[in-house]
């Protein structure tokens, strides 16, 4: 180490100079040059990986990234916000497609119709001729918009002109009529009031079920007699004595009947 | 792009930098036209100052020597998308740090010293080992070595963004503005990490520091 001028004081600068000293010798260039020629032909030699393209590509995008990422963002945004609304639209009508399939088809669509408010009455008296094939049509096709139901009863009301009426399409509409007419409590509970209320309210007890299947059997064997007055008779009779606290007793005891003196089975 | 060229313009601000830029350039240019050959007198022009930040960053020569050599051949793969946008030489340094950085992320608990002889012409040290050996009648070169063994290990034990800020500033002399550029971040942060590593190498190296 050579002889330099006296210095006195030696600060952190001066040691981190120090390093400035510490130089690789001549010889170690040779050396590195040589190595650097190896890994240059290597590197000439060496195919790129296949993926390097896209770190370019990606480098070049990196200055667009906010508008890119802006613009993501938004169409996330948008069709979010589509998809909200559509679920909207499909929810109103689910529990009248409910109905359809676990009631009766025919007569729910002709109520559908006539909630819907785009009836007039001459179309709600033809509309369950149409309504009748019903039942052989997929579910999926029983849950028309109103517009739809409007229309097809609009079409079908002037088809019903030249179609044959047979026994069933009378009885179809003589259940339609009845219905307008004497607002049978059950069946108002059952598709009037089941239109508004939430899809699990639907849900029906046992009892009911039975009472409705009941009910419809009932009116059903009514209409089927000559006369109208002695059907209504019969309907009233029905409506008055089927009611849910009774069809639920009866389907206790409609099985065992045990006595003071007798002791009934019934199958 | 806007920061390699604010970056360019800081590092050739002066006219010597200037004229080093445009003289890179034009070999930069032949190199791109195909004279490969070229290439090599900008490897001979830089591979001192590239190897010596570097190996302050690493204190490690054979890693070091690595390190520069994967920076000239990744500079060479890609000398045809240089556009001029900076100075070559800041390119060059660009790829060099960043390569190094990667290195020490990776490497981060494998450490291992070997360390470049001193030069015993250069004067700075010479002068700071005359002060420190004045006292205690030490052998210079033993000194030396001791002294450089302390540096290394203190500087180890900085993290990487205050190793680099001091490499940067206090051994290969760049100014706040440039090494912001270069570490992607404020010239407040490199003020502080700058002002914190200081503080803890002064804390280690305290012994060698005469007032």
């Amino acid at each position: 180490m050579k002889e330099s001028p006296r210095k006195t004081t030696v600060t952190l600068e001066d040691l981190l100079r120090f390093k400035r000293a510490e130089q690789p010798p001549a010889e170690f260039w040779d050396q590195f040059e040589r190595g650097l020629r190896t890994k240059q032909l290597a590197a000439i030699v060496e195919p790129r990986p296949w993926w390097a393209p896209f770190i370019r590509v990606g480098t070049r995008l990196s200055r667009y990234q906010l508008p890119v990422g802006a613009t993501a963002v938004l169409a996330i945004t948008f069709l979010t916000v589509r998809e909200y609304r559509t679920a909207d639209v499909v929810q109103v009508y689910e529990p009248a497609g409910i109905e359809v399939t676990s009631v009766a088809p025919s007569v729910i669509e002709v109520r559908k119709a006539a909630n819907a408010g785009s009836l007039s009455a001459p179309a709600v008296s033809s509309a369950p001729m149409v309504l009748a094939d019903a039942p052989a049509r997929p579910a999926a096709s029983a849950e028309p918009r109103p517009d739809q139901i409007s229309r097809t009863a609009t079409v079908v009301g002037s088809v019903s002109h030249v179609a044959p009426v047979s026994s069933e399409l009378l009885m179809a509409t003589y259940i339609a009529e009845n219905m307008a007419k004497n607002k049978l409590p059950e069946l108002d509970q059952m598709l009037g009031s089941q239109v508004r209320k939430e899809p699990l309210s639907n849900v029906n007890m046992p009892g009911e079920s039975r009472g409705s299947r009941l009910l419809v059997g009932a009116v059903w064997q009514a209409s089927a007699g000559s006369s109208n007055d002695s059907a209504l008779r019969t309907n009233d009779q029905a409506t008055r004595h089927l009611t849910e606290r009774r069809l639920t007793e009866s389907d206790v005891i409609s099985r065992l009947d045990v006595g003071g003196d007798h002791l009934g089975v019934k199958f | 792009m806007d920061a390699v060229k604010t970056f360019g313009k800081t590092l050739v601000a002066s006219p010597e930098r200037q004229v080093e830029a445009d003289s890179d350039m034009d070999i930069v240019r032949r190199v791109q036209g195909g004279d490969v050959a070229a290439f090599d007198q900008l490897v001979v022009k830089y591979r001192g100052r590239v190897y010596s930040v570097v190996y302050n960053l690493t204190s490690n020569r054979e890693d070091a020597a690595d390190l520069t050599q994967d920076a000239f051949i990744k500079s060479f793969q890609s000398i045809n998308r240089f556009q001029g946008q900076s100075s070559f030489f800041t390119w060059l340094y660009r790829i060099a740090v960043n390569s190094t950085l990667t290195h020490l992320r990776k490497n981060r608990l494998r450490t291992f010293f070997s360390f470049e002889k001193i030069n015993e012409d250069d004067k700075v040290s010479a002068e700071v080992i005359a002060a420190l050996t004045d006292d205690t009648g030490a052998d210079h070169e033993t000194f030396a070595h001791e002294l450089q063994e302390k540096l290394n290990e203190a500087m180890q034990k900085l993290s990487i963004p205050h190793r680099t800020v001091i490499t940067l500033f206090e051994i290969d002399a760049l100014s706040h503005q440039e090494i912001a550029e270069i570490m992607n971040c404020s010239v407040g942060t490199v003020r502080s990490r700058l002002h914190y590593a200081k503080q803890l190498l002064q804390a280690e190296l305290q012994p060698y520091i005469r007032r």
